[in-house]
């Protein structure tokens, strides 16, 4: 829920486990106590898609049995697999466009036992308007990192499983054809298409994909790979394209709004206990004061359902 | 994993069955085995012993699954 700094500061003092939300203006005067944020000024809240810069998006765990939180650098991010809650849910906030953000975006699908540990988190953003850096907070120190990862892992009780889920618009266009990658990579210069290898950069203006992603299959879940740029031959991308991945383009959608809006009614969620939703979603999707209930909460530069996504909603329930 | 349901999952596994899960970390599981088994057919027993962890690890979960499976 998005909440006054006031009220924010008391939910800390009150002892309660938190991940929080907002304009690091807001964040850096929070106390210190059980919690971890991330800096963003927009939210889709109870009340509807917003940006806001005097106000915090909470999230209060109170299911959880016992609490920690770890701090990450690029060399130890996937300690988590380690340091987590046997039965549990980790919670993960990543600075935008960072070392620790990039590492975990390109190697975190390889991990070992990754998915064994329900992991779930954003990016860290800041105002497009008015770019800023983007900071993660422990909450437990109170400092703010631009190039470290946060962690809070959550104890969940016996018998309770985390269910991490996603809402995505987009589906491959069978009809495409498909496009493969020679490495993990945030940056292509050269692909196959069909088979052909081809300058991705020229191919993609030709197609004139405009905001569509690159869609993959994976088993049946659409994972998207959205373009960022595509500059002096180079194709930068907000989340990587894997080695020995099929991929194609995304099937056009008329009316983005109204296509979320039905996938959102679809999905069917009962009362997740955390969501997130990408904010290439809150643009194309025109979602500032629109509502997307049950879920709410801070839309992001990137998002976590055990790897990074993006154009993604993604949420967890505790079932 | 039941032995009708290990059968079923060496089909799905080489891609030879389709079936997608509710649960998205199975789904992303059952995508990466897949992709091992199809560059190292040797893999299968390694994938579905993973199968049988990530069983183990969430029942209530994967149960529903392999009730479905059993029947397809």
């Amino acid at each position: 829920m998005l909440v006054t700094l006031d009220m924010a500061a008391g939910m800390i003092r009150e002892g309660k486990a938190l991940q929080i939300a907002a304009d690091d203006s807001l964040l850096a005067q929070l106390p210190t106590g059980n919690w971890i944020g991330g800096t963003t000024p927009y939210f889709i809240a109870e009340e509807g898609g917003t940006f806001t810069k005097d106000k915090l998006f909470v999230n209060e765990f109170d299911f959880a049995e016992d609490v920690k939180v770890a701090v990450y650098g690029k060399y130890n991010v996937f300690q988590i697999v380690e340091d987590c809650f046997d039965n549990g849910l980790t919670m993960l906030i990543l600075p935008y466009s960072s070392k620790v953000a990039e590492k975990y975006a390109k190697e975190a699908p390889d991990v070992e036992e990754l998915l064994l540990h329900p992991t779930v988190g954003w990016v860290a953003g800041c105002d497009l308007n008015a770019v800023t850096e983007t900071k993660v907070y422990d909450g437990t120190t109170g400092k703010s990192y631009t190039d470290k990862a946060v962690a809070m892992f959550l104890k969940l009780p016996e018998g309770k499983t985390a269910v991490i889920n996603i809402v995505n618009i987009f589906e491959d266009d069978k009809n495409d054809p498909v496009i493969t990658f020679p490495e993990n990579t945030l940056e292509v210069t050269k692909c196959r298409v069909d088979g052909k290898e081809v300058d991705f950069a020229a191919y993609i203006r030709e197609k004139n994909v405009d905001m569509l992603p690159l869609v993959a299959d994976y088993n049946g879940v659409f994972i998207n790979v959205s373009i960022k740029s595509n500059e002096n031959g180079r194709v930068g991308l907000y989340a990587p394209v894997f080695k020995g991945i099929e991929y194609r383009f995304a099937k056009r959608v008329d009316n983005y709004a109204e296509e979320f809006e039905k996938r959102i009614s679809a999905a069917g969620a009962g009362n997740p206990v955390f969501s997130c939703n990408c904010i290439l979603n809150f643009l194309y999707g025109n979602l500032e004061g629109k509502k997307t209930h049950p879920y709410a909460g801070p839309v992001t530069f990137g998002e976590i359902a055990y790897q990074l996504l993006n154009q993604t909603l993604t949420y967890c329930e505790i079932v | 994993m039941a032995p009708n349901v290990q059968a079923k999952f060496q089909l799905i596994l080489q891609k030879k069955l389709k079936y997608t899960s509710a649960n998205l970390g199975f789904n992303m599981l059952i995508s990466k085995l897949q992709r091992k088994v199809a560059s190292d057919p040797d893999s299968m027993t390694a994938c579905l012993n993973e199968v049988d962890e990530f069983a183990a690890k969430f029942p209530a979960v994967v149960n529903a699954d392999f009730a479905k499976i059993a029947a397809l």
